[in-house]
């Protein structure tokens, strides 16, 4: 069971003097289980192609399947909900989206919306704060306007992950946070990977990509221009210099050692393979200084 | 859906109307408006139905533009028609239970439909013709006589220009807020009136919240670089009357002269 997107062109406006081409011809497998990042500049297209997932849009041309459900055919116009609920989308600042006096009753407004009882919706209330290590009972009747920023935003994609979804899409999850927030974010998330749902995560950070990701795309002006582990992709250094996204800053410190004269390779990701690397060119280059 | 909000559209162009000095236009329509109501048979509607094709066909606004805002009050001018068609009394032509229709009324009901759908149009040649900010300008430049009398000319004019500034950026903000409850399940589209009616409050009580705190930061943002309205700011660009300010003056007064003259025919 996948998310299939395949050969999907989508057109703002279509047939008016102002239509855009925000995706052509994009051929895209998310496998149950993995972590798929995708990066790319501002307007590549990349929110454009996360709201197909759980068919907020319905691609111009092209196919989107959920686990063999085709979102253009008929059939999948009375499984909507059944859709969104395999496929919870967190958009950018999700923080912007609470409306409700509590917290939990927030938290409880999409299982709500899957007309579930109240005992199941407070379990799911419970589970999902749960997830994110919000405290239930400290927590469930204050205003989600009173808490920081952070916290807001683990209600918020509480909100998304009490429906339970299969398939997590993340848009820029981190943005705006402060780097313990970050840091601790992108932890809570490798978890859920770990504990076996599926993640999609938008990013502009190369470096979070590189450390969480299995897989990644590349968009650019709408197209998939490269698509591989991390370690593949970021081996192309030019050719994600020119479309702009650039690389890990590990990588980058690889590449520049490498313009000074050391001898090191540039295609490691991980930091203490980095570390061994450059040990390793060191201890070389001080070798040929005693010859 | 929400695209088609069409609000103080404006469509940059090249005519004779483009170029007009914002005050000139302003009062112009003003002028325009008590011509229409002015004129009370039909010589003088006719005149005022060739005035207007003529002032739209210097405007080069593609025709289009003029029936979208038409449906938009087509209801309005229905409406209109049919109750003064309906409620007029007079001879009486055709009825039909408590339903007349008067002789009376049909005159009544041509003068008001047509008066209307002029209206709309003249008005949005106006602001389809005037981009928002010369608009609030002449505005302000039109109000500035009744300062002395404790209107708030700048500020109504300032508070104008970034209502229209932040029309298209709620719209915005509007989409993506439904987007995302959508993706928790939120059904904006089904339901009776009630159960609609109480959809909406997931998407009203962020777009207000959000509406709220951009207004604060935009104050401090206008606080912190010294923003104090009204005396001794200078503009960009200084609006300036030229000649064809005055012919189109003197048009004006001729069309109202010619309003009231059609009266004695």
């Amino acid at each position: 069971m996948s998310l299939e997107v395949k050969h999907v062109f989508y057109t703002y406006q279509e047939g008016s003097p102002t239509e855009s081409h925000a995706l052509q011809d994009i051929c895209l497998t998310v496998n149950e289980g993995e972590f798929l990042g995708i990066v790319g500049h501002t307007g590549s297209g990349k929110s454009t192609l996360i709201q197909h997932l759980n068919g907020l849009l319905k691609p111009s041309r092209g196919d989107v399947l959920v686990d063999g459900l085709n979102i253009n055919q008929k059939e999948a116009k009375g499984k909507l909900k059944e859709l969104r609920m395999k496929v919870g989308i967190v958009f950018q600042y999700p923080e912007y989206q609470l409306f409700e006096e509590t917290v939990e009753q927030d938290i409880a407004f999409g299982p709500r919306n899957l007309g579930l009882n109240d005992t199941e919706i407070r379990q799911r209330v419970q589970d999902a704060m749960a997830l994110l290590k919000l405290d239930y009972a400290s927590l469930r009747k204050q205003s989600p306007f009173d808490l920081s920023g952070g916290q807001k935003r683990k209600v918020a994609i509480a909100g998304v992950l009490a429906m339970q979804p299969k398939y997590l899409v993340l848009d820029e999850p981190t943005a705006g946070l402060d780097p313990k927030g970050r840091e601790e974010f992108l932890e809570e998330i490798a978890t859920l990977h770990r504990k076996g749902m599926t993640i999609v995560m938008v990013s502009h950070s190369m470096d979070d990509v590189a450390r969480y990701a299995q897989r990644m795309v590349v968009l650019d002006h709408g197209q998939i221009r490269l698509q591989g582990t991390p370690r593949e992709v970021f081996s192309n250094h030019a050719e994600l210099e020119a479309i702009g996204v650039g690389v890990p800053t590990l990588t980058k410190l690889l590449l520049e050692l490498k313009a000074k004269g050391l001898n090191v390779r540039t295609d490691l990701i991980e930091l203490h393979e980095i570390k061994d690397e450059i040990l390793r060119a060191l201890s070389e280059r001080e070798e040929m200084a005693k010859c | 859906m929400l695209k088609d909000i069409t609000i103080g559209q404006y469509l940059p162009g090249n005519s004779l109307l483009h170029k007009l000095d914002p005050r000139t236009k302003i009062l112009a329509v003003l002028l325009y408006m008590i011509a229409l109501f002015v004129v009370n048979n039909f010589w003088g509607l006719g005149a005022m139905l060739i005035l207007s094709i003529v002032v739209i066909l210097i405007s080069k606004i593609p025709l289009r533009f003029f029936f979208r805002g038409i449906k938009a009050i087509a209801f309005i001018v229905l409406l209109t028609v049919a109750l003064q068609m309906f409620m007029t009394p007079g001879e009486a032509l055709w009825q039909w239970g408590f339903l007349t229709i008067t002789k009376e009324g049909i005159r009544q009901a041509i003068f008001m439909g047509t008066r209307l759908l002029l209206l709309v149009s003249l008005t949005s040649i106006l602001t389809l013709t005037t981009t928002p900010i010369s608009l609030t300008d002449g505005i302000e430049n039109l109000l500035k006589p009744f300062q002395r009398f404790g209107m708030p000319a700048h500020e109504l004019a300032m508070m104008m220009t970034i209502a229209l500034r932040f029309i298209p950026t709620l719209v915005e903000e509007t989409e993506k807020i439904m987007q995302a409850q959508a993706a928790r399940g939120a059904d904006f589209e089904s339901g009776n009136l009630v159960e609609r009616a109480k959809a909406m409050i997931p998407l009203l009580v962020p777009l207000f919240l959000n509406a709220f705190k951009r207004a604060d930061e935009l104050a401090m943002a206008m606080e912190a670089r010294c923003y104090h309205g009204g005396e001794n700011r200078t503009r960009l660009k200084a609006l300036k009357y030229g000649v064809r300010d005055v012919v189109t003056g003197v048009l004006c007064l001729c069309m109202i002269a010619g309003a009231f003259f059609t009266r004695f025919i």
